[in-house]
């Protein structure tokens, strides 16, 4: 035990004082901060900057549409978008549209929105634009087109424009969550994912990210010869734990770090004051808990998964063609995040929160929609550590060979026959 | 006292035979040269003496004890290649290595200092050891290896890497700690200082031992059929019919007689041709005994 704490030492201290650490310490939380302002800037408003015609044979509906898309949805966004620039034509002709396509096509516009009504008929709408996929612009087109038409019509019926403001004003669903311990707490389904799949996200960065921390850490060793001299000192299986101990620590020590900064952050006036409303975010203890043990139980199943191939490699290069192993669970776990968002509690979700190498990212995207009862989170750290165990096994026993094996790659039956031998 | 004893070991990988029915002795106060050529079962011998790997068959006791890890404490060991952490500042490598050992920090630090004054490398230990020659981290592997006071050590190659002042360094060290009652173990291909330093020796070729014993012992069971010439004038003497091989470094020459050749007919015809400065009748040198020993069993 003391040489295992010694080992461990070392490696701790070694990676605790290195460049990356710092490096990944500091860039990690600044990359998420970035994303997350990237993706809360541009889902704001109309796309800002953006150049828009309203074009229709009724002057009055197209101002009035016009009016809509500049009307601000909530008085917190009006302050920080940019309103897009929108004119009207009308009234407008077929061949205007064709003179509109030609300024899309010249990108002398983004886009233009062409309504025709008919008193015998609905009014017929086409947004024309060079990107098919602008979810949000589509989104405030269809809102904005639609109050402007049930405006106009129940002003036809004689109602003052007072009068059907007030009667499209849309209901608001405020959410709320029951938690475990029977509080409610009011809850939003998107900023509740979003906080799962950050954490998630987290999650699975760190442990394949340390795991792979482990691996080349032995490729080093290997290539220095540095295991002559230590295996004369230490047991192979000391060295081995010793080091999965001590970057394991590294892991725990940055997670530390990022969540004492990132209550610092949240619990600040200024955060407090932005994240509120839509944006309120809760955690539970729950996931508090969780969080540790599901990156200890992961780092641990791709650490000892990846020790065991790296003593079978010679370079890091061969190493890096093992990398596609550990995505691949993170691949299936994040392709199933559609099946996780509609129900949570689905055959499929349950079933792949069970799985070891999926069980931490699954079910912390399944914590983001809904805390899962407590048998599973049981079993499923019992299945991670039975697989844990089994991986160990094996892996220590390519290690303690192939640790000692230089010069060229080991083949499949070679990995095998040094399983038999050990 | 026996500090190494080897009896009928034997190590095979899948379909080599890496070491063959290995026995030797290794005594306290003596310097040992294991020998051989490249893949003789130099490495797998000491691995196994380092309970590294586990040999199939014999037995291998360390301080006269049946072969247990504890005991490992009393043995260093500095492999060919050398393994030193890069990245990590000297002095703390070496209290690592203390510790390991089971020696407190503070006294690993302490013996660390002492032996760095002793190697002239004080000014190295604040340094990371990539920023050092490969000389200067053959003696931080070194003084690893010592910090516990080892009863025994056992080095590959030791002077691989050093420059002939570092090398004489390094020589009188391990005289000096041979000189205190510890058992040196060496492997390498340098036979001009296995033969200045060994006291015995064990040449292993093909995983089995070829030939051991005190080093004097050995070269005496050897005909001095070597003859060392300085001369001036004709070198017609060299066709003579006494003469199986010879190195002829201009009015230098070294040769081997044949099988029952006769220096003294020799010494007559050379004498006879060129005027002789030195005339010398020789035991073989290690170097020649290894290679007419592996070279001839390589043949046969």
């Amino acid at each position: 035990m003391h040489n295992v704490l010694l080992v461990a030492r070392r490696e701790y201290l070694e990676q605790i004082r290195g460049r990356a650490f710092r490096l990944t310490t500091i860039m990690v939380p600044a990359v998420f901060v970035l994303l997350i302002a990237i993706a809360y800037f541009s889902s704001i408003g109309l796309g800002s900057h953006r150049h828009l015609v309203i074009a229709s044979n009724d002057a009055n509906l197209a101002n009035a549409i016009r009016t809509e898309l500049l009307t601000p949805k909530s008085s917190k966004r009006s302050s920080e978008s940019k309103p897009p620039q929108i004119d009207v034509l009308a009234p407008a002709t077929e061949t205007d549209r064709l003179v509109l396509q030609k300024q899309v096509q010249s990108k002398s516009i983004d886009g233009f929105l062409f309504i025709q009504t008919s008193s015998s008929a609905a009014p017929i709408a086409t947004y024309t634009s060079a990107s098919a996929a602008d979810l949000t612009t589509n989104g405030r087109l269809n809102d904005a087109v639609d109050h402007a038409v049930v405006d106009q019509r129940l002003a036809g019926f004689g109602l003052s424009g007072s009068e059907t403001s007030a009667l499209d004003k849309g209901v608001k669903i405020e959410t709320y969550q029951i938690r475990r311990d029977g509080g409610v707490v009011k809850s939003n389904a998107l900023a509740s994912f979003y906080k799962g799949y950050a954490m998630a996200i987290l999650l699975s960065m760190t442990t394949v990210m340390y795991g792979l921390n482990v691996a080349r850490s032995i490729i080093q060793e290997k290539t220095s010869r540095i295991f002559e001299v230590m295996l004369s000192i230490v047991k192979p299986s000391e060295m081995l734990a010793g080091k999965l101990v001590g970057v394991g620590a590294v892991g725990l020590t940055q997670i530390l770090i990022w969540v004492v900064a990132a209550a610092l952050i949240l619990t600040s006036s200024l955060a407090t004051a932005y994240l509120k409303g839509d944006f309120e975010i809760h955690f539970s203890w729950v996931e508090a808990i969780m969080f540790p043990v599901y990156f200890i139980l992961g780092y641990f199943l791709y650490s000892s998964l990846f020790s065991g191939i790296a003593a079978t490699c010679e370079t890091e290069q061969e190493l890096q063609m093992y990398t596609p192993l550990a995505a691949l669970p993170v691949w299936l776990s994040f392709s199933v995040i559609l099946v996780i968002i509609n129900d949570p509690n689905s055959f499929w979700s349950v079933a792949l929160s069970l799985f070891p190498p999926c069980a931490p990212i699954v079910m912390f995207l399944r914590m983001g929609s809904e805390i899962p009862p407590a048998w599973q989170f049981a079993a499923s750290i019992i299945l991670m550590v039975i697989s844990i165990w089994a991986i160990l096994w094996v892996s220590a026993r390519l290690y303690r060979i192939g640790i000692l094996m230089y010069g060229k790659r080991a083949t499949l039956p070679e990995i095998l026959r040094w399983l038999r031998y050990s | 006292m026996s500090v190494v004893e080897l009896a009928g070991v034997t190590k095979a990988y899948e379909t080599k035979v890496a070491v063959n029915n290995l026995s030797l002795s290794i005594d306290s106060g003596q310097m040992f040269g294991l020998l051989g050529p490249n893949g003789a079962g130099k490495t797998s011998s000491i691995r196994m003496i380092m309970g590294i790997t586990i040999p199939d068959s014999g037995t291998i006791r360390l301080f006269n004890q049946p072969f247990d890890r504890k005991s490992l404490e009393r043995v260093a060991y500095m492999p060919e290649e050398r393994g030193l952490y890069k990245k990590m500042k000297v002095l703390d490598q070496l209290i690592f290595f203390g510790e390991l050992h089971g020696i407190a920090a503070a006294e690993a630090r302490k013996r660390a200092l002492a032996w760095a004054e002793r190697l002239d490398i004080a000014d190295a230990l604040g340094k990371k050891t990539e920023e050092l020659s490969k000389g200067m981290q053959q003696k931080i592997q070194f003084i690893s290896c010592l910090l516990h006071d080892p009863g025994l050590i056992i080095m590959d190659e030791p002077f691989s890497g050093l420059d002939p002042v570092n090398a004489a360094l390094l020589e009188r060290t391990l005289l000096e700690l041979r000189d205190e009652g510890k058992a040196i173990v060496f492997s390498t291909h340098r036979m001009d200082q296995v033969e200045k330093l060994c006291d015995a020796i064990c040449l292993v070729n093909k995983g089995e031992a070829v030939l051991s014993g005190r080093v004097r012992e050995i070269k005496s069971r050897y005909e001095r059929n070597h003859v060392i010439i300085e001369f001036e004038g004709s070198s017609d003497f060299l066709n003579s019919q006494e003469i199986a091989e010879v190195n002829n470094f201009s009015g230098h020459v070294e040769i081997r007689l044949k099988h029952n050749g006769n220096a003294q007919k020799l010494l007559k015809e050379a004498s006879s041709v060129a005027t002789i400065y030195r005339f010398e009748l020789v035991e073989p040198s290690l170097e020649e005994i290894f290679i007419q020993t592996v070279g001839g069993r390589a043949d046969a």
